[in-house]
Formats: C-alpha cells, structure tokens, sequence
C-alpha cells in the first residue's frame, strides 16, 4: 500500500478496485478506485448506465436489493471496511444518500418525509435539525404539512437534499440532484451545496450528469464510461482539459481513427450536454 | 322494528370481528407486502389458550385478556421469526405460501393440542346477556364492538402522529428508500405482525365467548379476507369499515331472505363493489405485489 497513515487519516471514503455485478452476470462497474477526502467536494461523471448510482447503491449498502454484488475490491468509510455493513449502520455513521429522482415518501407531508430522514435520531434532535432544514430552505416551512407527492419537482429536491440533511451527515451523496429541473432551480440547488460544505463543512460526492455546474463547486472530478473511471484528476485541471481528451468524448481507438462526420456530430452533440 | 334492530346489532358485533382480523391483514399488507393466510388461524389458537386459561382461573375476565394478549404477541413474534424473517427476501408469493402452510399445520394444531368439539369458553362476565331498549346482545358482543372502535382510534393516531407508525408508512411507501433512512425493515415487520395478532387474537376470543369456541373458528379469517379487499388492501380503517359492511350484510340477508344465502351474501357485496371500486371502497394505490 503506497498510502501513509495520514492519508487514510484524511481520506473519508476510499473505494478500492471495485468491481460490481448484477445478477451474477451484469458487469456494471469495473475496477473502480476513488477517494474522497474530508471536507471536500468530489464529483462523479458520466453518461447513462455509467455505473454512477451503482457505485453509490454499494457505498449504501442498498445493492443486494437489486440481486448486485460487491465482487472485488473494499470500501472504506471513516477507516472502516463497510462494503457487507448494513445500511442502517452505514447511516448512523453519518454516509446519507440522496437518492436519484429524490424518491420521496410521495403520500407523507413534507414534516413526515424530513422527520424519516432523522429516523435514527431521538425527537429533540429531530426538531432541532428540522429548524436547520427550514432556515435552508424557508419554503419548506411554509409547505411543511402538505403532500409532498403534489410539490413541485423543485420543491421536491428541497425536501430530499432537506431529509438528507436532518441525518446530519458527514457525507452527503448526491445522485444526479440536477435531474429533471429547470436551470434557475439548479442553481439554487447548487448555491445549497455550496453552502452547506462552506458553513457546515460536510463532505459532498456530488453524481451528476450535468458536467459544467458540477466540475464549478468539485475540487476533483472522476469520470466514469462504462462502468470504469476513464478520466480523474482536480476540477481545475479536468475543465480545461475537457475538450481535448478524445477518450472522454467517445471515441475509441487509437491515433490512426479517423474522425468521420458522424463523430464530430456525436462530438457535438456532447459540447452541447457539456455547457 | 325490534327484530331489524337485533339483525343489526348482532351484524355489528361479528361485523368487528370480520373488521379487527380484516384490519390485520391491512396492517401487514400495507407494511410488509405480505398477506398473512394463517390470520384466521392465529386468531383461532389465540382464542383456544384463553379457553386454557380460562379454565384454570375460573374465567376470570382479566387474567384471560392479560394473558391471551400476551399469548398472541409472542406467538406472532415467534411465527415471524422462525418462519417469516428467514422468507424476508425471497419472492413475495413463495412468502404467502409459507403462510397458507402454516395455516394448515395451526389448523391440525388445534385439533392435535385441545379437540375437535365445541366449547363454551367459560368466561360468565362474558357470557352475560345484556339488555338495551329492544336489544338483546351478549357482553362479549359489546366488548368486540367497542375494542373495533379503540382499534381504528389508536391504529389512526399511531400511523398519524408516532414516529415509528410514519416509519410503517414510509416503508408501505418505498421501502428501499425507507432503508437508506436507516429503517430497520425486521423492526417493522415484528411490529406489524405484533400488533395485528392482538386485533386478530382479541376478536377471536370474543367471538368463541360471544358464540363457541371450535376448530372452524379459523374460518373467520375466510371472512375477514375479502373485507380487506373490499376495504382497500393497504387501508387499515378502510379494512375495519369492510369488516361491518359484510357482517351487516350477511346477518340482514340470512334474517330477510334465507339462512342459506348469509354464508354468500357478504362475498356477493363484494364482487359488487369490487366492480364498481376495483381498489376497494378506500384503497389508494395498485396492488403490485401479490
Ligand atoms: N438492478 C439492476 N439489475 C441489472 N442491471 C442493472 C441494475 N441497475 C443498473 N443496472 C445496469 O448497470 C449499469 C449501470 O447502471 P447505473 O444505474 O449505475 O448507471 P448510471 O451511471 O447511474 O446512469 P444514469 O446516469 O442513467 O443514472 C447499466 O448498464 C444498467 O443497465
Ligand atoms: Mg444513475
């Protein structure tokens, strides 16, 4: 191990040669390394069926839902091997996952689905991070007894990065918290996370397909294409390095492939997906 | 007059019976995805150790209820443990046949640990007839109506304002997603199959105090089932409501028409619902998992 005990030291989750399979036969993620310090902002990305939420269903102990399995590889959270934890431990160690299309409790109101978020917190606790959450997001109080199935789609992510909150995590995993909302609210949502690492100090793996915003708040990027990492390095760099790196855009082979028409328009076509 | 309202007071009472066992099935349908088949026959085991105890203190009403409550809560936990828990990820339908097979092994049970005769559960404070205006009804029959109403109020207020009765919600919700709030589905599940064998179980004692106590007693649960259905599988008061619909239904039709068409009469309403309400009189969502 080339690592020093000062690294593991600062490194909050360390995923190492990880390899994922569903249903003993779907190779969704590969030989698959990551860490994520403490206190920073990691983002993961990459296109469809990637891998992205995959590696987070096994960062939350939620694959053997799905019939996946951890073939290979450890996951080390805080130091600790949690790649068989159960969920529920791995979220009172303080890893919480917002979930892709925020999967809210549709028929509970808007305090219920926050008070499920602090479910292994005693009731005074609840309250209290529930305060929190409405200092946040002020409009959640004012919705706080409706539905949460009838918010809107804006509204809604409130809620789920709000419930994520209440667990008062040491790291917040977010899987694609852009999806499906206009781009003011994306925004706001991102202004959230900037916050939240800014005044709470939390650890954030950001999974977005949304690169640009994404790589604007990461201090380091990973880059996924058919369940491998193709491309990791700070946010900085990867920005500018972006446009060149062919491999990233899709494209196979070596130096002699020629670029047909149809590459250039894929080509384009992932400029546009990118800004 | 005084006839009809007999009819319908003694409807009401096996009504809540139907309703307290239908309500069972709600509680852990609507928490696990799992229909229990052996609720009829848990509430009928119940009902026989209250006879045991009943015998051996003279009836005393009290100690029966203590101790029959607390039978049925270990007996279910125990049930869910040993034969429930371990079915915990396996198909949804290989679930529900493990509970018709224990259906069949508490029926044999039954006859194997007591008999096959009728009894009179020896309970006199029970037994007692009781005389309201034109009404003529038993005790027990009182007790089981009332214990329907406290059942609805606390079942609403639990799933309304506990913690751990949201939790059962959000798991009846999306219970994937429920878990990664750090829900202990195993907790649910004990709590869910808890509370439904001290509906089941009580309503079964009544009823063999109210009636007989007898090996069919399980054929409640045939009873109780499709008030479930027809309240709405997922809704727990909505099953309590269906429970009184039938019950009523049947003791009009069997005091009307004829005493042969009573064992039908409730499944007919059903049907008849059914078609018009496909979910049930207050079912709210699909039924995907059976
Ligand atoms: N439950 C499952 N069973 C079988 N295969 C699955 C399952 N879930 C995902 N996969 C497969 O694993 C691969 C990775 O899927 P994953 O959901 O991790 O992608 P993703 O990067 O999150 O994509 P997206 O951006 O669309 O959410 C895909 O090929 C997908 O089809
Ligand atoms: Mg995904």
């Amino acid at each position: 191990m080339p690592d020093t005990a000062a690294q593991i030291a600062a490194t909050l989750l360390e995923l190492r040669n990880v390899q994922i399979v569903y249903d003993n036969a779907v190779e969704a993620v590969r030989d698959v390394s990551l860490s994520v310090p403490e206190g920073s902002v990691v983002a993961l990305l990459g296109s469809n069926g990637a891998g992205k939420s995959t590696l987070l269903k096994a960062v939350t102990g939620s694959l053997h839902r799905e019939e996946g399995e951890i073939e290979k590889g450890t996951i080390h959270y805080g130091g600790r091997d949690i790649g068989h934890a159960r969920t529920e431990d791995i979220v009172r160690a303080g890893l919480i996952l917002v979930p892709e299309g925020r999967r809210l409790f549709a028929n509970l109101t808007v305090d219920e689905n926050l008070t499920m978020g602090a479910h292994l917190k005693d009731t005074a606790r609840m309250k209290f991070q529930r305060d929190a959450v409405f200092d946040l997001f002020p409009k959640l109080k004012d919705r706080r007894h409706q539905i949460s199935g009838y918010l809107s789609g804006g509204e809604q992510q409130m809620v789920a990065v709000g419930r994520a909150l209440m667990a008062e995590p040491r790291l917040l995993a977010l899987d694609e918290p852009s999806l499906g909302l206009a781009p003011l609210i994306i925004d706001g949502i991102y202004d959230t996370i900037a916050r939240m690492r800014r005044e709470l100090n939390m650890t954030i793996l950001l999974v977005e397909q949304n690169a640009t915003q994404a790589m604007e708040i990461a201090d380091y990027v990973y880059i996924m294409e058919n369940g491998r990492v193709v491309l990791d390095g700070p946010a900085e760099k990867t920005r500018s390095n972006l446009d060149v790196q062919e491999y990233y855009l899709g494209f196979s082979g070596g130096g002699e492939h020629r670029k047909s028409f149809r590459d250039i328009k894929h080509y384009k076509r992932r400029k546009r997906w990118l800004s | 007059m005084s006839y009809l309202v007999n009819l319908l007071a003694s409807g009401l009472a096996v009504g809540a019976v139907y309703g307290l066992i239908a309500m069972s099935f709600a509680i852990i349908y609507k928490s696990t995805g799992l229909l229990n088949f052996a609720q009829g026959e848990m509430a009928m085991i119940t009902a026989y150790v209250a006879w045991s105890i009943s015998t051996s203190v003279d009836g005393n009403p009290f100690i029966v209820a203590a101790g029959s409550i607390l039978f049925a809560i270990v007996f279910a936990l125990a049930v869910e443990r040993i034969a429930i828990r371990p079915m915990m990820n396996e198909p949804i339908l290989s679930q529900i046949m493990v509970t018709i097979g224990l259906s069949v092994i508490f029926r044999s049970l039954v006859i194997l640990v007591w008999d096959g005769l009728p009894h009179g559960m020896g309970i006199p404070a029970g037994d007692a007839l009781v005389t309201l205006g034109d009404v003529r009804v038993r005790v027990a029959q009182i007790g089981v109506i009332l214990f329907l109403f406290a059942a609805i109020v606390a079942m609403w207020a639990f799933f309304r304002y506990s913690r751990f009765g949201v939790a059962m919600r959000a798991v009846a919700s999306d219970d994937g997603t429920a878990q990664l709030m750090g829900v202990n589905s195993g907790k649910v599940q004990m709590a869910a199959w808890g509370a439904a064998a001290v509906l089941s179980g009580v309503a079964g004692v009544l009823f063999a105090i109210g009636a007989e106590l007898s090996p069919s007693l399980y054929a409640l649960g045939l009873k109780a089932f499709p008030a479930t259905i027809l309240g709405g599988l997922d809704a727990i008061i909505g099953s309590a409501v269906g429970g009184l619909v039938v019950g009523i239904t049947e003791n009009l039709v069997g005091g009307y028409l004829s005493s042969g068409l009573k064992e039908v009469a409730g499944f007919v309403i059903i049907i008849l619902i059914l078609m018009i309400r496909p979910y049930g009189l207050f079912g709210e969502k699909r039924i995907e998992r059976l």
